[in-house]
């Protein structure tokens, strides 16, 4: 017994020493070869679980301006990506954060994707002075501090929550609105900012939550068929929900079996329900037809076009049309390269890691999705405030107008 | 809103809804009857909660998305095909979670007793293996991933209406379904050869085991009933709310909370208190403060305490030694 644990200690050990010895050699060899420092810019977003697509979206517009920054040859650094999965939960997005922190030659996140992954994370960033550009992180509360080592390509629940307000009750002409938040960051945040929107608009406003079940929030779907049930009865002209595509699909199954559909009534959700895995989360699929959808920014899925979507395609094998915010994710990591360009580029990463948050404040450039310079709070100084709604069309989701 | 108004308004809610309500609660009832009659034997014949009992549920759930995918496709079955696939289902998720059952037992627990280890390693061996298999059905189904099985008859159906309220199909299916096979459950454990077994274990393992029972195989047995209920209510509750890696998790715990309300150990407690659980969370809806559905869990953990202070072995009392 004793000499078999003996020799397992002695084979771990070696495992272990052959494990530390591999990465050291791997970055002696690649900074001698390219003479140039390689930086990491890392992805934080859900790459598992029901939200994958948003990671997978976000992850392919960084990986895309890091090839083409590598490929002009014109920077004095060559360019790495690593992933940070956080499957868009509270929960996990501590450990990926944690883990991003410790990574060798990490100089700055693009992410988180989701507003409540991102309300956790930044302590860790922050602590280590980590710039996070999120592309979709839409929550109002993230963008507060006027030091701020959080920045987003794109505009608050603010102006997501009037745009679908103003959509409801002065497009639609809705006058009697059920406001549903998922009691998520996100989902209770948007609900929020709907809610006295549109009742500035002077609609009537009923308020309910219901705890979401894939975020983390502990929910039960049985409360959603009693929720449908109850809804059904107090039969409001229509609902907003805010929250994501998940229980969004499972609410919209549920009304349709109560006879609540969106033939006889609006309902609308935001960018957490924005993506094609709503159809595959209703059943029957056919009752996510009518449902109208936000998404906070303009022509999301118009800002790659011609030879840049094909080279899009191309290298991340994903269809320029349907990658949610990875037009944002490019412009995000495009400013966080031209951070690194003014930053004094030959410090050690902590200083760089320093240095690029300041450089991000000062950053001024026109992106693809439109002027790109932050304010002290990391929001966007141009924020146009254009939201675009789409509605669902036989499974498919179909642009409609923009609001703003 | 004023408090009394509160009040009124939930009330007035009810009386227009009555019947809505009454279905829901019962359909969801239903199911965590079925569920927690897996709790309630393996608690009286092993004295121990089988924590990996709702990972057993979600397995049906996943085995009804692929037997009617399979057979289905993308159609919509209706009339006697429907039947045969409600039953079909029935059958091969009760056939799946039965085998995952037996599973966890022969590997968990099994060892433990050989051992004569104290529960509190059972406790552990049951947390460890439903991780396993949430974490099996995650990695292979993808995490959160809600997946619906086809339709076995169109989703929402409405079967009959009572007044203006439509009573959908599978809100009957729910129901006929968890009291035939609740009842079948019921008869074999009081009135069979096998039944005597169970509850023999269940009131001295070591002296029926002198009288000639086969232990072992008493044990698997009770997994086998209990493994089957829950997997037909995998598949019945797949239907109305698709399929996810944790869907064993939240049912789980209402079930187990409905076994102790009825009287852990206790079979017809298990039934009651499901359908008492189902019901309250169904009625208490138009209670929620503010429209926070999440009151609904509120209410029933307090009426749970409050039966419990008054009754510590749950309604229908605690009848281990008997399980019946």
């Amino acid at each position: 017994m004793k000499l078999r644990w003996n020799k397992t200690v002695a084979i771990a050990s070696i495992g272990a020493l052959a494990m530390t010895a591999i990465p050291l050699a791997a970055g002696t060899a690649t900074s001698g070869a390219a003479a140039k420092p390689t930086y990491t810019i890392g992805v934080q977003g859900p790459f598992t679980g029901a939200d994958s697509d948003y990671g997978d979206y976000d992850y392919a517009g960084v990986e895309f301006a890091v090839s083409q920054a590598n490929a002009s040859g014109k920077y004095p650094f060559i360019l790495k990506t690593a992933k940070f999965d956080d499957q868009g939960s509270s929960t996990v997005a501590p450990g990926a954060a944690q883990k991003a922190v410790g990574t060798k030659g990490l100089v700055a996140i693009v992410g988180p994707a989701f507003s409540g992954a991102s309300e956790v994370s930044y302590q860790y960033y922050h602590a280590a002075n980590i710039a996070e550009v999120s592309p979709s992180a839409t929550a109002v509360a993230l963008a507060t501090g006027s030091d701020s080592s959080f920045f987003r390509t794109v505009a608050d629940d603010s102006v997501q929550g009037a745009a679908d307000a103003k959509y409801l009750v002065t497009t639609k002409g809705e006058k009697s609105i059920t406001v549903i938040g998922d009691e998520s960051f996100y989902g209770a945040g948007l609900a929020k900012a709907v809610a006295a929107d549109a009742t500035k608009l002077g609609a009537t406003v009923t308020t309910q939550s219901i705890a979401n079940i894939n975020e983390g929030g502990g929910g039960n779907a049985a409360a959603y068929s009693t929720l449908a049930t109850s809804l059904a009865q107090a039969d409001p002209a229509s609902i907003f929900y805010g929250g994501y595509a998940p229980e969004f699909g499972l609410l919209l199954g549920d009304l349709a079996s109560d006879g609540y559909t969106t033939n006889n009534h609006v309902i609308m959700s935001g960018d957490g329900s924005n993506d094609p895995s709503l159809i595959t989360s209703t059943s029957p699929a056919t009752a996510a037809n009518g449902a109208y959808l936000s998404e906070s920014a303009t022509g999301k899925v118009s800002y790659f076009t011609g030879k840049l979507a094909s080279e899009f395609t191309k290298l991340t094998h994903i269809k320029a049309s349907v990658a949610i915010y990875a037009a944002q994710s490019y412009d995000g990591a495009n400013a966080i390269i031209k951070a690194l360009v003014a930053d004094k580029a030959t410090s050690s990463i902590p200083t760089l890691r320093k240095e690029t948050v300041a450089s991000l404040h000062k950053v001024s450039f026109v992106g693809i999705t439109g002027p790109i310079s932050f304010q002290a709070d990391g929001n966007l100084k141009d924020d146009t405030g254009e939201v675009q709604v789409s509605e669902v069309e036989n499974g498919t989701i179909t642009l409609l107008t923009s609001v703003g | 809103m004023g408090f009394a108004h509160f009040w009124l308004s939930g009330f007035d809610q009810i009386r227009t809804g009555f019947w809505a309500y009454l279905a829901v609660g019962l359909e969801n009832g239903s199911l965590y009857a079925m569920i927690a009659v897996g709790y309630t034997l393996v608690y009286g014949v092993l004295g121990l909660i089988n924590f990996a009992h709702g990972e057993v549920f979600m397995c049906g759930g996943f085995a009804a998305v692929f037997l009617t995918h399979g057979i289905l496709g993308e159609t919509v079955a209706t009339g006697w095909a429907s039947v045969g696939l409600v039953l079909a289902g029935i059958v091969v998720a009760g056939s799946i979670s039965a085998l995952v059952a037996t599973g966890v037992e022969q590997i968990a627990y099994r060892p433990l007793r050989r051992r004569n280890a104290p529960k509190l390693a059972y406790l552990i061996s049951a947390i460890g293996a439903s991780y396993f298999l949430q974490t099996i059905a995650g990695k292979e189904f993808g995490y959160g991933q809600n997946i619906f099985p086809a339709q076995v008859f169109p989703a929402g159906q409405t079967l009959f209406f009572i007044g203006k309220t439509p009573i959908h199909t599978i809100q009957v299916v729910c129901l006929v379904a968890g009291a035939i096979m609740f009842i079948a459950a019921d008869r074999i454990v009081r009135s069979t050869r096998l039944g005597r077994g169970i509850r023999a274990v269940a009131q001295d393992s070591e002296t029926s085991a002198l009288m000639g029972v086969n232990i072992d195989r008493t044990i698997t047995l009770t997994f086998i009933i209990g493994g089957s209920l829950a997997g037909a209510a995998g598949f019945l509750y797949s239907l109305q709310n698709g399929i996810v890696q944790n869907s064993g998790t939240e049912l789980g715990i209402y079930a187990f909370t409905a076994a102790v309300l009825g009287g852990i150990g206790n079979l017809r407690g298990a039934a009651l208190g499901g359908l008492l659980i189902g019901l309250f969370g169904s009625f208490s809806v138009p209670f929620a403060f503010e429209g926070n559905i999440s009151w609904t869990e509120i209410y029933t953990f307090l009426i749970l305490v409050l039966v419990l202070i008054l009754r510590p072995t749950g309604i229908l009392g605690e009848k281990s030694g008997r399980t019946a």
